[in-house]
């Protein structure tokens, strides 16, 4: 009896992958049978999904790019002219200890030297009975990214604020918050184009498959009459959304690619122009992969809804009866 | 086979197409049907085929009450039915092959064994060289014989048909009705909506007529009948 029942399960669950495998296929059927309607919309749906991408691309690198810079966070903190080399490098010594920062310190002579060779005043400077700069300590933080910078930024100001020996604290950071502040604008971009495009891959996936399931009513209602189930009728066009969504994810990587070979040369030649090293980041494997079910998955959602709605009104309009 | 037990039915708007039908047909009969056109054939084999609800009485098909069935249960029950169509119902994108193969791609069976029953029953039908044609590169009367192979591919305990004759000569008429006999023969329970009288009267089988959608009539089938002359 038992052995029965196993080999009823066998059997169904046979008949199942068979249907299932006759769905895969003809969803394929359908798609290579209407060529150009499928590139078309393949392309449409591609266009759609690599503009979050590639702004995502975008804003990745650029982050990347600010995490290369130390010198960047720099704060320059001149003393009080009575304060000598042993303040300053008390001073030093005390920012060393600290987690978050590094200090070295320039002497009166060393300042001096230094702009007499960037500012071409140094004849100006021999009318100085005696050197006029005091003692300065360049602190520079020791942090991992921009919206950490501000932070420690921030602290060390207030703190250095408070010594005694403090004169000036030049913070030298303003145009790092603004870029941190541009790469949030750019990451909050990329999450409303992803919602809108993922949006627009949604509807353009369920429209297709709704003028698919139209003109293939016949279809549907000769497949319900000779004893085919809801599931069964509704299989093909979910999987034909899929491939919609996965053909049109690819075809997005494929631009996506594409443009990033045609940035690289210019953009190494503007930072090469900073004295920068810099190499564009594309998607690593795990994005690609992501990128592409997430593609599938839309598609087949877009499919779900077109064909759940479009079966309702057939069943509405009796001419599927009771299915 | 088929009990239909104080049937109406009753269309939204008011019109009713069946009223108080009343019928019983056994395992192995063969039936026509017949009435002018709205005397409601047409709904009586769509409430079999529970493509309609009764709006009222019970509809038994192969012991199973149809109004007490779920919907999820609807395929299970059109299996048991092979259904022909006056229009045919050909899907056009579809060759031969694969229109008739449909019920078996539909009971997941497996490719191999669905070859060679879908050959058998062409053969049967006279269609065993059209296998790759497309149907619109047929005639209407082997366009007519692809919808009965795709009815009886699946072996369905019953058969309904819906004016298999309709636009067919007389000499195909009578082949396919023969058809139908052969099948009967073998078992099947035959139930055939047709007006055209002459034939039905030529194959001495039960008839059941019916007139503004009530059932007035039911004669049975003359045993020394004349279809063979």
């Amino acid at each position: 009896m038992s052995n029965m029942r196993v080999k009823f399960v066998r059997r169904r669950l046979r008949a199942w992958s068979r249907r299932q495998l006759y769905s895969f296929f003809s969803s394929l059927g359908t798609l290579l049978g209407h060529r150009l309607a499928t590139t078309m919309t393949v392309l449409v749906l591609g266009i759609a999904m690599v503009l979050p991408l590639g702004l995502y691309l975008a804003v990745n690198n650029l982050r990347g790019l600010d995490l290369q810079q130390d010198e960047w966070g720099a704060i320059t903190v001149f003393l009080h002219n009575d304060i000598d080399e042993k303040g300053a490098a008390e001073l030093a010594r005390m920012i060393d200890d600290r987690p978050d920062a590094s200090a070295e310190t320039v002497s009166p002579q060393q300042g001096m030297d230094e702009f007499r060779l960037a500012s071409g005043f140094g004849q100006v400077l021999d009318l100085f009975d005696e050197n006029p700069l005091p003692w300065v300590v360049l602190v520079t933080p020791q942090v991992r990214d921009a919206e950490q910078l501000g932070m420690v930024v921030g602290n060390l100001d207030a703190w250095l604020q408070t010594r005694d020996a403090v004169d000036i604290v030049q913070v030298d950071h303003k145009w790092l918050q603004r870029l941190a502040g541009l790469l949030e604008l750019g990451e909050a971009f990329v999450t409303v184009l992803s919602v809108m495009f993922s949006l627009a891959v949604f509807v353009v996936v369920a429209n297709t498959i709704r003028l698919d399931v139209a003109n293939r009513c016949e279809e549907i209602e000769v497949l319900s009459v000779v004893g085919a189930s809801e599931n069964f009728i509704r299989q093909p066009f979910l999987y034909t959304g899929f491939w919609y969504g996965l053909l049109g994810a690819l075809f997005a990587l494929v631009l996506l690619s594409i443009s990033v070979l045609y940035l690289q040369q210019p953009t190494e030649d503007l930072l090469d122009a900073y004295g920068n090293s810099f190499e564009i980041q594309g998607l690593n494997t795990f994005h690609v992969a992501l990128v592409l079910l997430a593609g599938g998955a839309l598609g087949f959602l877009g499919a779900l809804v077109s064909v759940q709605r479009y079966l309702r009104q057939l069943r509405v309009s009796g001419r599927l009866g009771r299915i | 086979m088929i009990t239909f037990a104080h049937v109406s039915k009753r269309y939204v708007g008011g019109a009713s197409a069946l009223l108080d039908v009343n019928f019983h047909i056994d395992a192995g009969e063969m039936v026509f049907l017949t009435g002018h056109s709205g005397a409601g054939k047409s709904t009586l084999l769509r409430l079999i085929l529970m493509l309609e609800q009764a709006s009222g009485g019970q509809v038994v098909v192969n012991g199973r009450n149809l109004s007490k069935t779920s919907a999820r249960l609807t395929p299970q029950v059109r299996r048991q039915i092979g259904m022909i169509f006056q229009d045919h119902k050909l899907l056009r994108d579809k060759t031969v092959f694969d229109n008739v193969s449909l019920p078996l791609m539909i009971a997941g069976m497996r490719y191999s064994e669905i070859r060679k029953r879908v050959r058998a029953v062409l053969d049967k039908v006279g269609l065993r060289n059209k296998e790759k044609a497309w149907p619109l590169m047929l005639s209407g009367g082997e366009q007519q014989r692809v919808g009965i192979a795709r009815a009886i591919v699946g072996m369905p305990p019953i058969l309904l048909a819906d004016e298999p004759t309709g636009n067919l000569d007389p000499q195909l008429s009578k082949e396919l009705f023969n058809l139908f006999r052969q099948l009967n023969a073998q078992g099947v329970t035959v139930m055939i909506a047709s007006h055209d009288l002459t034939l039905i009267r030529s194959m001495s089988q039960r008839v059941l007529v019916l007139s503004a959608g009530r059932l007035i009539d039911d004669i049975p089938a003359v045993i020394s009948g004349g279809w063979e002359k």
